[in-house]
């Protein structure tokens, strides 16, 4: 059973990209992971895949997926860039995207090619509305 | 052997594959990937999720992981075969993607006639101890199980797969095929209950080695062969695209996809023969 989008967390200081990724500024780099809303339609995730560092990817492309029993789903970049970190401890406990979707689920930290795709960004707000 | 077997909480197929294990006094060990056993199955996941099949609802459950042997069996007619047979009947069943009371991925062809007897245990098991409802396929191989099943009504849905015209089978199949075993499946498919006949617009490796696709003189030379050997152009005939993507044979993987809308031609020249043919929908 997914849960209301009332019962959901959604937090303020990242931006939010409308294929359900979201995106946090680190100095220069960006780190990304899938909304709670994502985690909650996709239940128990029970693998994810994710790129190789180094590999280079435009916004809107696809980076990886996320399986669980009944599905799978692709994550999307919300910026585009290249990969200079992967959250290798989703191999062993890829729960945390469940359990943590903002923070021990993060899956990938990239080197944006272009800032200006941040502006483009949604705002929590914005999103709120998109999946409502 | 040394059994794990990988359920769903309220799957009613792994429930007939536990308590098969218990008649058989076969120990297992039960992972329940959504109660207690989810870290279990999500690392069984992880390690083995190239060889786990996914249909469109999600994982099929059951599954069953002859740790010794370090083999897996998914589904209810995989699982249920390799519990009576050891492997050898391995070749009969995949997993199947049907719901419910409904169990496919059951192949007639796909196994050698000497394993007759097992793989009717196996269709006696669960059709008449599970009341599970059966849905097989053929291509027109081993006629005589097929005549055997129809007789003890172990199938409530059969499939033949029309490969091609007469002339064609030997090539298809890559090895010398009496075509009078196939006239004779087709007779008997079209006694069941209920039936279908499809023939699949296949890439065929010709004569001069080139591959090309089925004609529409040669689809409608299959159609001829369905009307000759059921005596009636009325039969449930369907017209199938190739899906390369799909294929496991690699010399038809890159060949490019046809067209929806190419396979009209095909069912016009079906239709002399067969006159309730379809094509499929893309």
């Amino acid at each position: 059973m997914t849960k209301a989008i009332t019962e959901l967390n959604f937090i303020d200081d990242i931006l939010y990209f409308h294929e359900h990724t979201w995106a946090k500024v680190e100095g220069d780099l960006v780190r990304v992971g899938i909304t709670d809303f994502a985690q909650d339609q996709l239940s128990n995730i029970i693998f994810v895949e994710l790129p190789n560092v180094g590999e280079t990817y435009r916004k809107g492309d696809e980076f990886g997926q996320a399986e669980s029993a009944k599905t799978v789903s692709a994550l999307y970049m919300p910026v585009s860039g290249e990969i200079v970190e992967i959250n290798e401890e989703l191999e062993e406990a890829p729960q945390n995207v469940n359990e943590d979707p903002y923070g021990t689920g993060w899956m990938i930290v990239v080197k944006p090619g272009n800032l200006v795709e941040l502006k483009e960004l949604l705002a929590k707000e914005d999103y709120l509305n998109q999946i409502k | 052997m040394s059994f794990t077997i990988y359920t769903a909480t309220g799957c009613t197929r792994c429930k007939i594959i536990k308590q098969l294990m218990h008649e058989r006094g076969i120990a297992f060990e039960e992972q329940d990937m959504k109660a207690e056993g989810k870290e279990a199955f999500q690392k069984f996941y992880a390690a083995n999720r190239k060889a786990i099949f996914r249909g469109p609802d999600g994982v099929e459950f059951p599954l069953l992981h002859d740790t010794e042997a370090g083999n897996i069996h998914q589904g209810i007619g995989a699982c249920v075969a390799y519990l009576y047979g050891g492997g050898k009947l391995d070749s009969f069943f995949s997993v199947g993607t049907l719901h419910k009371e409904w169990v496919d991925g059951i192949h007639v062809s796909g196994g050698n006639s000497e394993d007759a007897k097992g793989f009717l245990e196996v269709l006696r098991y669960i059709k008449k101890t599970n009341n599970m409802k059966l849905q097989l396929d053929t291509n027109g191989l081993n006629s005589a199980i097929l005549e055997q099943i129809l007789a003890e009504g172990l199938a409530d849905v059969i499939i033949m797969n029309v490969l091609g015209p007469k002339e064609l089978y030997s090539q298809i199949l890559g090895k010398e095929v009496d075509t009078a075993e196939i006239e004779k499946s087709l007779s008997l498919v079209s006694k069941f209950p209920e039936y279908k006949f499809q023939t699949t617009v296949t890439p065929v490796v010709r004569g001069d080695g080139e591959i090309r696709y089925l004609t529409t003189k040669e689809v409608g030379g299959a159609a001829k062969l369905i009307a000759e050997a059921t005596g009636s152009m009325k039969n449930p005939y369907l017209i199938k695209l190739f899906k390369p993507k799909e294929c496991r044979d690699e010399r038809f993987k890159d060949i490019e996809a046809m067209a929806a809308d190419a396979l009209l031609p095909y069912r016009t020249a079906a239709r002399a023969h067969q006159v309730f043919v379809e094509i499929e929908k893309a």
